[in-house]
């Protein structure tokens, strides 16, 4: 054991990386996330708990505007990324997904080779000017990913045949191909075996060093294990954020005790 | 704080187990400290060695709760309130099982001061001031089961007029002493008895804390209210 991580927790000075306020967002005649006003912090790993169809995910997509594809889903309210509005006209969702990278809960690979699944993203964002740096960003991605080693003498295969943690992974390298800012993670662990989840869990502490992380989990000890700030959802509303630590020893919501401690609340 | 039951009840149990077993150390523990107060008084060294032996079936007690909490954190990582009981159920036992300790000193010392000349009054005072520290246990873990901070906030406060009973034996001991060295003996032991009677009254003021953690999640902050003054003693005239 040498976790350090509690000692790592004071993570209260870091700015804001995005701002929620006032979110809604309506999916047809449903009142999916009711007012959410939330602080991002940047270098800062940030999860969403709470029970099924609580809004957390749904929220989640709001942060790249993966509701834009929902045809029914209407979001009101402001949400900024480094101070700019990002459903303000002038915004390209493309580049901003760019900016605000994703990673699914089931590693959902290319079917194309590995080195093709992490250079497609800088490729069509020409990120890149010749093959020689796209190899670099290939391997970088692929070392910040913790998959370095495990492919380099394989990166022609196809990123389908490796296993789901190497899968999630790669998906991980790919979501970190456009030097994105921040990561939304959701459910990243969920399609993986206990061993795989270490591995995410420990790629996700560092990949703090760079990004803001937003992980959205169903697994209240993995949200303890790997965040320092948490939020409850329930039933659309933001119920509780703060410091994970506080969260899981003395949350200050009824409704944030009853549902961390399982009971029928 | 919340009573509802967990999803998996299970956890319940696991819960309620560790919290029965803290409560039976509690009762021997209420026990043991009258008792070994009684047998001083009454110079009955029969009920001393009971006291005596009586400690072995705390300590086996405490082992059990801390087993027990043990396979709690490790099966179902108890978080929020369910951390903050076990957590106290832990710090509770421990108490106990030092006031257990300390009842069980008083009794090998009661046997030794049945050969001595009994020293007028002390051993009536030393009575009072255990019933009073059995009263604090006993309030203390009434709060624990009805999860109240209040009565608990009630037992830290009472702590003092167990050092106040504690100053002024310990001034009955020294002019005892400085009148008749023949008394030094007898009152040294004594003086250790009281001494343990008092830590066993701060054990239970921690209980009570633990409570107010329970309860609350805060460690009470307000300095608990001390009136053991013998530390600044250099006469009895002081």
């Amino acid at each position: 054991m040498n976790d350090m991580r509690i000692a790592e927790r004071t993570v209260g000075t870091n700015a804001a990386k995005i701002s929620a306020r006032g979110v809604q967002v309506y999916y047809g005649e449903t009142h999916a996330l009711k007012d959410v006003d939330v602080d991002i912090l940047d270098r800062t790993v940030t999860a969403f708990i709470g029970p099924s169809g609580c809004g957390k995910s749904t929220f989640l997509r709001c942060l790249n505007r993966m509701n834009d594809t929902v045809a029914i889903a209407r979001v009101e309210g402001t949400i900024l990324l480094d101070g700019q509005d990002i459903y303000d006209k002038r915004i390209d969702p493309v580049q901003l997904r760019a900016k605000v990278g994703m990673v699914f809960q089931k590693p959902n690979p290319f079917p194309k080779s590995i080195y093709d699944n992490v250079a497609y993203g800088p490729k069509i964002h020409g990120l890149t000017r010749n093959k020689g740096e796209l190899d670099e960003i290939v391997e970088s991605s692929l070392r910040k990913a913790a998959l370095w080693n495990e492919v380099k003498g394989r990166l022609n295969d196809p990123g389908t045949g490796l296993s789901g943690g190497q899968q999630q992974r790669l998906c991980i390298a790919r979501a970190v191909a456009t030097s994105p800012e921040v990561l939304l993670m959701d459910e990243p662990c969920s399609a993986l075996d206990p061993i795989a989840t270490a591995q995410v869990e420990e790629l996700i502490d560092e990949l703090r060093e760079n990004y803001a992380v937003v992980i959205v989990t169903h697994s209240m000890q993995q949200a303890a294990r790997v965040s320092q700030r948490t939020a409850f959802f329930h039933l659309g509303n933001l119920v509780e954020y703060g410091e994970t630590g506080q969260i899981f020893t003395n949350p200050k919501d009824t409704r944030t005790e009853s549902y961390i401690t399982g009971r029928i609340g | 704080m919340h009573n509802e039951p967990h999803i998996v009840s299970a956890f319940d149990r696991d819960l309620e187990t560790v919290q029965a077993l803290v409560m039976r150390m509690g009762g021997l523990v209420e026990k043991a400290t009258l008792d070994c107060a009684r047998a001083l008084e009454t110079r009955d060294e029969e009920l001393a060695r009971r006291v005596l032996a009586d400690d072995s079936a705390i300590d086996a007690l405490e082992a059990q709760v801390n087993e027990e909490c043990a396979r709690v954190i490790a099966l179902r990582q108890p978080t929020a309130t369910d951390l903050r009981t076990v957590l106290s159920v832990l710090k509770v036992a421990g108490g106990l099982e030092r006031m257990g300790d300390y009842a069980k000193n008083i009794a090998k010392r009661t046997s030794v001061l049945a050969q001595f000349t009994p020293i007028e009054g002390t051993a009536g005072t030393v009575r009072r001031m255990a019933k009073q520290v059995e009263l604090m246990l006993k309030d203390a873990l009434d709060a624990y089961i009805r999860r109240d901070a209040q009565l608990a906030a009630d037992v830290r406060s009472r702590d003092q007029e167990v050092d106040q009973i504690y100053n002024s034996l310990f001034r009955v001991l020294l002019t005892h002493m400085l009148e008749d060295p023949r008394n030094i003996t007898a009152c040294m032991h004594l003086h250790f008895i009281a001494k343990n009677v008092e830590r066993m009254g701060d054990h239970a003021t921690g209980i009570a804390e633990q409570v107010i953690y329970l309860v609350t999640g805060q460690m009470p902050e307000d300095p608990r209210p001390k009136d053991d003054r013998t530390p600044f003693v250099a006469s009895v005239n002081d």
